[in-house]
């Protein structure tokens, strides 16, 4: 059950992205996910002033043992999933170390700074650079384009939920997952979210081969 | 002629307290806008050159360049400028009655000039109690509606803008000196625009020693009779000394001392009071106000003139020897003390960067216009 | 959450604090609900309220926080269960009832929750109500974990009971809106049948009437001091307070609230168990005397870790003071001396540095080289992203008007600001309008009093802008103010259909309430009429026509002036994906960088719709954000910008 699956107890995750995402909704299916299995789970999050236009985090302590503090200390994150490339080197200032291991989307999402061409966004290979520079390990999907292929951008924060259980870092079961939608939305929805999560798990393995 | 930008056009003008809101920099952007006759700026703009501050009549300009541009030669240092032969005229028996200043040669060379195709619509000024309203006519019957002197600083030159912007061509503007300064620039296309035409084939000027801020006198107006009902305004030769406003009931006398303070600063360093640049200028002949004094100064102007005479819209006789004299004396008076204010206040010929100037011109011009008229 | 009354005693759930909260509440079988909405509060009632019918309740979003205490107050006096909820600055515009309740006492257990913003991250303040128990005199609560926000919810009724008083039971954002693992309890059986009683005599605080007069407050005040000695000596049996560690710890370290979570972490971090002492305080006002000096005598050195105000700090200097003869001087760390940081909200890492430096531990998660690298790339990997109107909003097209009316009036301008999303006015994806922003309802105060400086000579032309739920809370008596005293003032109320910032609540300007009931909407232009306002509406979208009459108001120097712009929430659920229009550009027309333009669109208006493309210089809609709303194409000027509408 719980006990010596996780690498690291707490296990200190972070879903990152703009408002507006799903980012929340992620880290609820995946806390829901991992409670069914029996674990101590905390998240941590700001909400409110997010949604109009800035980042926001989702700090989650996973624990055989107990709970922990809602918001990770500092240099402690064991895993970044960002649904945003600039918000994952965002978090990697505060949370990163040298072993942290990142799942980023590659789709830019601009600031209003940005597009009033007030800001440079940088660069897509700097942004690859900086954040392999930032860590251990990195896999970069696209999220956003996997998700328009089912019918909907918002998908991207399930098909980060299925990637992140395709890495296998944390003991994330498909049929669990099943369970937790089954709770919230009806059949037809449920079905939609399976397919983005399978496709998360696909990305993965496609990249490990 | 030195560009520079809208931040510099604050800096310049607004802070300086130089506007005498023409309106010559109002709706060619959405960021100059006018409510009631007042300009604002309604949000930053950080462009280096801008039409706004290459338009302004009251930003570097350079009245030799000016000069070379519309008559072909350096600056004329003699009070009334270049002109051909001055006269006095006042409205004929076809032009069209109406309430009229004086002599009603305005409306009539304006509404003639539309009759006869020369040009399409006319840019000129109304007036809703004390406050300017300019105007684009485009029905000859409508033109005397903004008939009359104001007194008061009006942005007229919106109108124009905006016709432009609907691409109107062949257009008469009436205006006071700064309006038609500022006209004048930009019939230059100072900014090498690929795509410029000029939409003005008319230009009236009016003479003008200064104007006053609409707002303040209104303010200052109200407390004594009901604004929107006054009728006319006007400021009898010296030395009367006084403005005389009056209504359907009333008629008032307030001295001008009292109304100077209500001078725009921009209008001292002005050193034009016959509208130097305009095609015809026109003013209230000293002495027998049911008439005008009229200067023409191009080829354009002295056709229309002979025209409306020919066709009865117009009357013209010899203008005495004394008026002109005096009206030179009055014009050399004010180029004499504008130059000498714009020197004493350090905003003519600087160096440029960050010491623009008001004006600039030839450093032996501004010592001819200096000297003492010669009785 | 999904229906909290469903989950059955013994199940475990990630609950948020807020959940946790509501079903203690429901486990103590609260019959009454009442507060106004407020980050991060505002979930309890929302929760409640959905099971509201399910568990024969009433739940209500009251018009302000004063008299949702009032409503709560009312069920107490019946003898039922109820609950007040707010956030922190909520407490202050209740303190008066409060006050007065307090003194007086309750009947059935009443509960004060308030949620609060350390660190400000959804507030214009960074107050908290803690001090408000001890200078009112009634009993604080702090759950320290979501397991002990749903108990403590719960046995906050039954001591509000025993002690006959209200109990503020106070939380934080990390807790409120941060979730964990939490065991449900039973619902009980409803079955309490209101009565209010007040015939008995004066005296008779549970059969009387309730009254404070002068002649009866010394009394009722002498009851209230007996009820804080029983509560102390309920708090020192409390099993909400929690101690581990050594018997004679190097340290002592006493936390409440989410503190509590960033401190127990810290020790374990540094590995300091044996060294530290935890001393979780779950009430904390007043203090538990006899288990504190238990705790005080065994050991020199205290740290005491709160936020955001050093409450429990100074009451535990106090204590120790008074009972030095018995226990000697204590060294303390804390606020006072700098260990903690006064401003801010608290994390783990706060408490590391305190511990590190006190017990001279080192602690260095990560290389310097590696945190110098971070910070060096996220400065150009990372720009920082600005808080904007959401695209469709129709705050950004009345502060468009409302600038625009302040730069062209005949007089300049100002506008004092009030408290929702329209706050974002005071910076530039508003313009930078607003010039004053305090507390709900204050800006038209503000202006009340700037709409009389005409006067002594001040030359500016006053607005105030509020919110439609804003004008039902505050906004009214300070209106009637500026009428009844001539002020020149215009308010621009921006109605938009909901309480927009926080969740999109209702309101009395609505036909729907809280539980989803039709209700009488109460109309702000007639109440405005009726107090004697001029009053004209309007809609935001239509720019020209707003601007005009905005104009209007301006240059009018006599009296009150109230322009309704009303237009619905780009996120309201009755509005979501409606568009108007169809928006596109002709390249051929925009003017771009140039003279006539300077990227008017995207440099100045902003609309997260509109996109500046570098290489072609020319604008560009975005069309998965755009909404529709069509006020861009009446700003270019060039009518570069086409909009198309939809059938």
């Amino acid at each position: 059950m719980a006990s010596a699956i996780l690498s690291n107890d707490p296990y200190n995750l972070i879903i990152t992205g703009v408002g507006g995402q799903g980012n929340v909704l992620a880290s609820r299916m995946v806390g829901d996910m991992l409670l069914q299995s029996g674990f101590f789970v905390t998240i941590g999050e700001t909400f409110g002033a997010s949604q109009r236009g800035g980042s926001l985090m989702s700090h989650m302590r996973i624990s055989a043992e107990s709970y922990f503090s809602p918001q990770i200390p500092r240099g402690m994150a064991h895993m970044v999933v960002s649904l945003e490339p600039t918000e994952a080197i965002r978090v990697l200032k505060d949370y990163g170390n040298s072993q942290v291991k990142v799942i980023s989307n590659t789709r830019p999402i601009y600031s209003i700074g940005v597009i009033s061409g007030e800001q440079a966004y940088p660069l897509e290979k700097d942004i690859k650079n900086w954040t392999e520079e930032l860590s251990q390990t990195v896999w970069f999907i696209n999220a956003t384009d996997a998700a328009m292929e089912l019918g909907n951008p918002i998908f991207g924060n399930i098909i980060a939920v299925g990637a992140l259980s395709g890495i296998g870092v944390l003991p994330l079961d498909r049929e669990i997952f099943r369970k937790v939608l089954e709770k919230k939305m009806t059949p037809e929805r449920v079905e939609q979210n399976m397919a983005a999560y399978d496709m998360g798990v696909s990305m993965i393995d496609s990249q490990t081969i | 002629m030195r560009i520079y930008g809208p931040e510099q056009l604050l800096k310049d003008v607004r802070e300086r307290g130089l506007c005498v809101e023409c309106g010559a920099c109002v709706y060619l952007c959405p960021y100059f806008k006018t409510h009631r006759g007042k300009t604002a700026m309604l949000f930053p703009c950080d462009l280096t050159e801008g039409r706004c501050y290459a338009y302004c009549p009251k930003a570097e300009v350079d009245l030799d360049e000016l000069s070379m541009n519309r008559w072909g030669k350096l600056y004329e240092t003699t009070p009334l400028g270049n002109y051909i032969q001055v006269l006095k005229t006042r409205a004929g028996k076809n032009a069209p009655a109406g309430e009229f200043q004086a002599g009603g040669s305005v409306s009539s060379i304006i509404t003639f000039a539309m009759t006869q195709g020369i040009i399409d619509a006319s840019v000129l000024t109304d007036r809703e109690g004390l406050t300017p309203v300019p105007r684009l006519i485009k029905r000859t019957k409508d033109v005397i509606k903004c008939a009359q002197s104001k007194y008061t600083a009006a942005p007229t030159l919106e109108a124009l803008n905006i016709a432009m912007h609907e691409g109107q061509g062949k257009l008469g503007v009436v205006g006071t000196p700064c309006q038609v300064t500022a006209l004048t620039k930009l019939r230059s296309n100072p900014l090498n625009l690929p795509d410029f035409s000029d939409p003005v084939s008319l230009v009236v000027g009016l003479f003008c020693t200064w104007a006053l801020n609409a707002h303040q006198l209104e303010s200052m107006l109200s407390k004594r009779l009901t604004i929107k009902s006054i009728k006319k305004m006007d400021i009898p030769p010296p030395p009367a000394e006084i403005l005389v406003v009056e209504t359907e009931k009333k008629r008032i006398e307030i001295p001008l001392d009292e109304v100077r303070p209500m001078i725009p600063k921009g209008c001292l360093i002005c050193p034009d009071m016959t509208s130097e640049w305009a095609d015809i200028s026109v003013g209230v002949l000293e002495n027998e106000p049911t008439w005008n004094t009229v200067i023409v100064r191009s080829e354009i102007g002295a056709e229309i003139i002979e025209r409306s005479v020919m066709e009865g819209w117009l009357i013209t006789e010899r203008l005495p020897e004394e008026s002109l004299k005096h009206l030179e004396i009055a014009a050399g008076n004010k180029k004499r003390r504008a130059l000498t204010k714009t020197f004493e206040d350090k905003l003519l010929n600087n160096q440029g960067g960050d010491y623009r100037s008001s004006l600039r011109l030839r450093p032996e011009a501004i010592n001819k216009i200096l000297e003492p008229l010669k009785e | 959450m999904e229906n909290l009354a469903e989950e059955k005693k013994g199940s475990t759930l990630l609950m948020m604090g807020n959940d946790a909260i509501a079903r203690g509440a429901m486990e103590a079988g609260v019959r009454v609900a009442a507060g106004y909405p407020g980050t991060p509060s505002s979930e309890i009632i929302e929760d409640l309220a959905s099971v509201s019918k399910q568990l024969n309740m009433y739940v209500e979003w009251s018009v302000n926080e004063k008299v949702a205490l009032e409503v709560a107050a009312s069920a107490s006096y019946a003898g039922l269960r109820s609950l007040a909820v707010m956030k922190q600055v909520g407490v202050n515009v209740g303190a008066d009832f409060l006050l007065h309740l307090a003194q007086y006492g309750t009947r059935g257990g009443m509960v004060l929750v308030t949620c609060e913003d350390p660190g400000a991250l959804s507030s214009t303040n960074e107050g908290e109500s803690r001090p408000y128990s001890k200078m009112m005199e009634f009993p604080l609560i702090e759950p320290g974990n979501f397991q002990e926000a749903k108990d403590m919810a719960a046995w906050a009724f039954q001591l509000s009971e025993e002690i006959r008083n209200v109990v503020m039971l106070r939380s934080v954002t990390r807790l409120s809106h941060a979730s964990g693992n939490v065991i449900l309890g039973e619902l009980p059986d409803i079955n309490a049948h209101p009565e209010f009683r007040y015939d008995s005599h004066l005296m008779d605080t549970m059969a009387g009437p309730i009254i404070n007069l002068p002649g009866t407050v010394p009394f009722l005040h002498r009851s209230q001091q007996e009820k804080l000695k029983r509560i102390a000596e309920i708090y020192d049996e409390c099993p909400f307070n929690i101690y581990t560690g050594p018997d004679r710890p190097e340290l002592l370290l006493i936390t409440s609230s989410a503190c509590y979570l960033y401190s127990r972490e810290a020790i374990y971090l540094l590995g300091v168990q044996d060294r530290v002492g935890l001393l979780k305080l779950g009430t904390t006002w007043p203090l538990p005397p006899t288990l504190l000096e238990k705790h005080l005598a065994s050991t020199e050195k205290v740290l005491v870790v709160e936020e955001v105000l050093p409450f429990m700090e100074d009451n535990i200097k106090a204590f120790t003071a008074s009972i030095g003869v018995r226990i000697g001087v204590k060294r303390f760390y804390g606020k006072a001396d700098g260990t903690i940081p006064v401003v801010g909200e608290s994390n783990p890492d706060i408490v590391l540095n305190a511990l590190s430096t006190i017990l001279g531990v080192k602690y260095e998660p990560v290389s310097t080289d590696y945190s110098k690298k971070a910070a060096e790339i996220a400065e150009k990997g990372a720009p920082p992203r600005a808080l904007t109107f959401c695209p469709g909003c129709p705050h950004r097209a009345s502060f468009w008007a409302i600038h625009n009316t302040q730069a062209l009036g005949d007089r300049e301008g100002f506008v004092c600001g009030d408290i929702g999303c329209y706050s974002l006015g005071a910076i530039s994806c508003g313009f930078d309008t607003l010039k004053t922003l305090h507390s709900m309802g204050s800006g038209t105060g503000l202006a009340s009093g700037f709409g009389k400086l005409g006067n002594l000579g001040l030359d500016k032309t006053v607005f105030s802008v509020c919110g439609d739920s804003t004008f039902y809370h505050a906004v009214m008596p300070s209106l009637v103010n500026a009428i009844h005293n001539k002020a020149d003032l215009t308010l621009v109320v921006l109605d938009n259909s909901g309480t927009a910032m926080t969740g999109f609540q209702a309101h009395p300007g609505l036909n729907v309430n809280a539980t989803g009931d039709d209700v009488p909407a109460v109309d702000i232009p007639a109440i405005c009429r009726a107090m004697g306002a001029k009053v004209s509406i309007c809609d935001p979208f239509e720019i020209e026509k707003t601007q005009k009459e905005l104009l209007k108001a301006a240059d009018d120097r006599e009296g009150v002036k109230v322009v309704v712009l009303r237009q619905i929430c780009a996120l309201s659920p009755e509005k979501k994906g409606k568009k108007l229009f169809d928006i596109s550009i002709d390249e051929d027309i925009c003017i771009g960088e140039n003279c006539g333009c300077n990227r008017l669109c995207t440099r100045i208006f902003k609309c997260p719709g509109l996109i500046w493309d570098n290489e072609k210089k020319k604008a560009r809609i975005d069309e998965v954000i755009c909404t529709g709303c069509g006020v861009c194409a009446s700003i270019c000027q060039s009518g570069a910008i086409k909009k198309k509408e939809i059938q």
